[in-house]
């Protein structure tokens, strides 16, 4: 029956109570549509670093990620890929040289990371051939040996397909060695930092280049199916790559795996800030619910209910009227955000800089269940916290005094 | 049988440094069944002695016994449960909930005490009747008059079986058929059901029915008659 009180209660004052109503619904539909836009450029972000940047999981040679030195390389890799590729988790292995080379242009010079690939095992494990901008995907047209470069490098060295450049690094034998290579195809990503240091040759020509021999890699790159299991996957890896390190994303790019943990916590403190706006207009509200209320109040305690109902009625009415408010806003924010799931919001307007940090701009919303249940738990909190103190105010009524109120 | 006995009560309120004697020396004690009116200028004390039988207020110094429990020592919280068991109230503004209906405001007492659903309804439904509601039990406090509404403050005084039921100025503001009508009921529920009315009141029809008139005076008794 209190329940009942407590949920008449809320209605008694319509106009106030849709306008608290509005305001906490209206609240916390920007702030789950905000987490989601968060969420879904985080994922955006990662996916990217996944599928075009990093993979899943990478193995090298021991202490070869200190300084990407030439002659620290996985010998026997086109063996090891094809067995990584046969574990059940693995979608697709491919092996890479590196080379950190100095390069020369008609119109400037630069430096930046080379990738010695087999563009059809790349093409299973990183998205690059699909972010052809201009060009082709390393085909070979003239007698010099093809090159990939990003859209900012190309840029920044007034590049265009079919232009030369000359790519200068030390060998194997600690040798400097020059070649030439003519532009293939330029690649865009949503990341401007990667397209401006990466560029993408043939694996031959790159061993060739570096005076490598033998089946011999400097990295071996892989896509799990489910990218969940990579912390799985890597013990499996591991045992079959004996001495050589194997590490996931996270560990290769810890930034990145802070930015998701972070992102949580990023989320959680934006909707308290919202509700803790929020909280103010419903203290008011519950202030004035219980004023109003004296001398029934003061009724309530005079009859028998004891100080404990009593603070248990004025929750409960709060927790209402929040909860009212709270699910019509995480109802309303969730159709935004599905909608937002399929259809990208364009947020080009500001690409220099998002791009810049490998932002996408366009993002698709993205929201977890959970994130929606621990807003729904956090609306109720502030429910129950806005209402300690119209409550506490309602117990310290003298019920003599309250119920001969005017 | 005694079922109130107060012995040398005061209350003295402290208000800008000066202490009002509200209640001074006061001793009386009050039969089962009775049919009382407490009656006196405003500002002689009748409400602040109806307030402190009622466990409402503290006195200052003497005692108030009821069915031999001091009610003044007892903890909050046992004296609001002793309330709710014991006594019954009747306001003078009614003091309904106007979110619930006449049967709901009767119920809510009986709810607190923890009875079933189908004792609350019987009992809801006879008390109503009782007082010329039966018909009435589904409005809420805003259809009814003002009559209407205090007969529902007396069923629902009345739900809890109380020892007693205390009722400050109940007809101060009825007309004088609602005030007629309404003592009719509650001195039939006073013959019948032996139930105790103790009132305050200054009202001379509310006197002209009681069979007892208490007077009081700057907080002291200065007549007691029974009739």
């Amino acid at each position: 029956m209190i329940l009942s009180i407590a949920w008449r209660n809320v209605w008694r004052n319509k106009v106030r109570s849709i306008i608290m109503i509005v305001a906490i619904a209206l609240g916390l539909t920007a702030g789950v549509f905000a987490t989601a836009f968060m969420l879904g450029a985080v994922e955006s972000r990662i996916e990217s670093a996944t599928r075009t940047e990093l993979a899943h999981l990478q193995v090298h040679a021991p202490r070869f990620m200190d300084n990407n030195e030439t002659g620290l390389f996985i010998s026997n890799a086109g063996e090891l890929t094809q067995k990584i590729n046969q574990l059940a988790e693995v979608d697709a292995a491919c092996y890479r040289l590196i080379a950190e080379p100095f390069i020369m242009a008609a119109h400037g010079t630069g430096g930046g990371k080379m990738l010695g690939i087999v563009p059809e095992m790349e093409k299973e494990v990183t998205n690059i051939s699909q972010k052809l901008v201009d060009g082709t995907y390393l085909e070979k047209n003239s007698r010099m040996p093809p090159v990939l470069i990003g859209e900012k490098l190309a840029k920044k060295l007034k590049l265009k397909v079919g232009s030369k450049l000359n790519v200068q690094m030390v060998d194997m034998n600690g040798d400097l060695s020059s070649k030439g290579y003519r532009v293939s195809g330029i690649y865009r990503t949503v990341n401007t930092g990667f397209d401006e240091t990466n560029l993408f040759v043939l694996y031959d020509d790159l061993k060739k280049q570096l005076g490598l021999h033998g089946d011999v890699a400097h990295e071996i790159a892989m896509i799990c199916d489910d990218a969940n299991t990579v912390d799985d996957v890597k013990t499996k890896v591991q045992q079959l790559a004996g001495n050589d390190d194997v590490k996931t994303w996270k560990e290769i790019s810890p930034e990145m795996s802070i930015l998701t943990e972070s992102m949580d916590q990023y989320m959680y403190i934006f909707i308290l800030i919202i509700l803790l706006g929020l909280c103010f207009g419903i203290v008011n509200t519950m202030l004035m619910a219980v004023l109003e209320r004296t001398k029934e109040i003061g009724m309530l305690m005079a009859v028998g209910m004891n100080k404990r109902k009593v603070f248990g009625m004025i929750m409960l009415e709060s927790v209402m009227l929040t909860l009212t408010g709270g699910l019509l806003g995480v109802l309303t924010g969730s159709l935004i955000t599905r909608y937002f799931e399929t259809r990208p919001i364009d947020v080009s307007a500001f690409s220099e800089g998002l791009e810049k940090y490998g932002y996408a701009t366009k993002v698709y919303t993205a929201l977890q269940p959970n994130t929606l249940v621990i807003i729904t738990i956090l609306v109720i909190l502030t429910g129950i916290i806005s209402a300690v103190y119209p409550a506490r105010k309602a117990l310290k009524l003298n019920p003599a005094e309250a119920t001969r109120t005017e | 049988m005694k079922i109130i006995e107060i012995k040398n009560l005061h209350k003295i309120y402290n208000s800008d440094s000066v202490a009002v004697h509200a209640v001074n020396g006061i001793d009386v004690s009050f039969e089962e069944g009775e049919f009382t009116a407490i009656v006196g200028p405003s500002g002689s004390g009748k409400t602040t002695l109806l307030n402190i039988i009622g466990g409402l207020d503290d006195a200052t110094e003497g005692s108030v016994e009821i069915e031999g429990i001091k009610i003044n020592e007892l903890s909050a919280r046992k004296l609001t449960d002793f309330r709710m068991k014991n006594i019954g109230f009747v306001f003078q503004a009614y003091n309904l909930i106007p979110v619930l209906t006449a049967k709901e405001n009767v119920e809510f007492i009986m709810h607190l005490q923890g009875r079933n659903k189908a004792d609350r309804e019987a009992r809801t439904s006879e008390l109503l009747k009782a007082v010329g509601l039966g018909e009435m039990m589904d409005r809420r406090p805003s259809k009814l008059s003002g009559g209407q509404q205090q007969r529902v403050a007396v069923a629902r005084a009345l739900a809890s079986k109380p020892k007693f039921v205390l009722a400050d100025e109940p007809t101060a503001n009825l007309d004088s058929h609602s005030t007629e009508n309404l003592l009719d009921i509650m001195e039939q529920l006073n013959k019948e059901e032996k139930i105790t009315f103790i009132f305050s009141t200054h009202d001379q029809r509310v006197v002209n029915k009681a069979r007892r008139v208490i007077t009081i005076e700057d907080g002291k008794i200065i007549s007691d008659i029974s009739k």
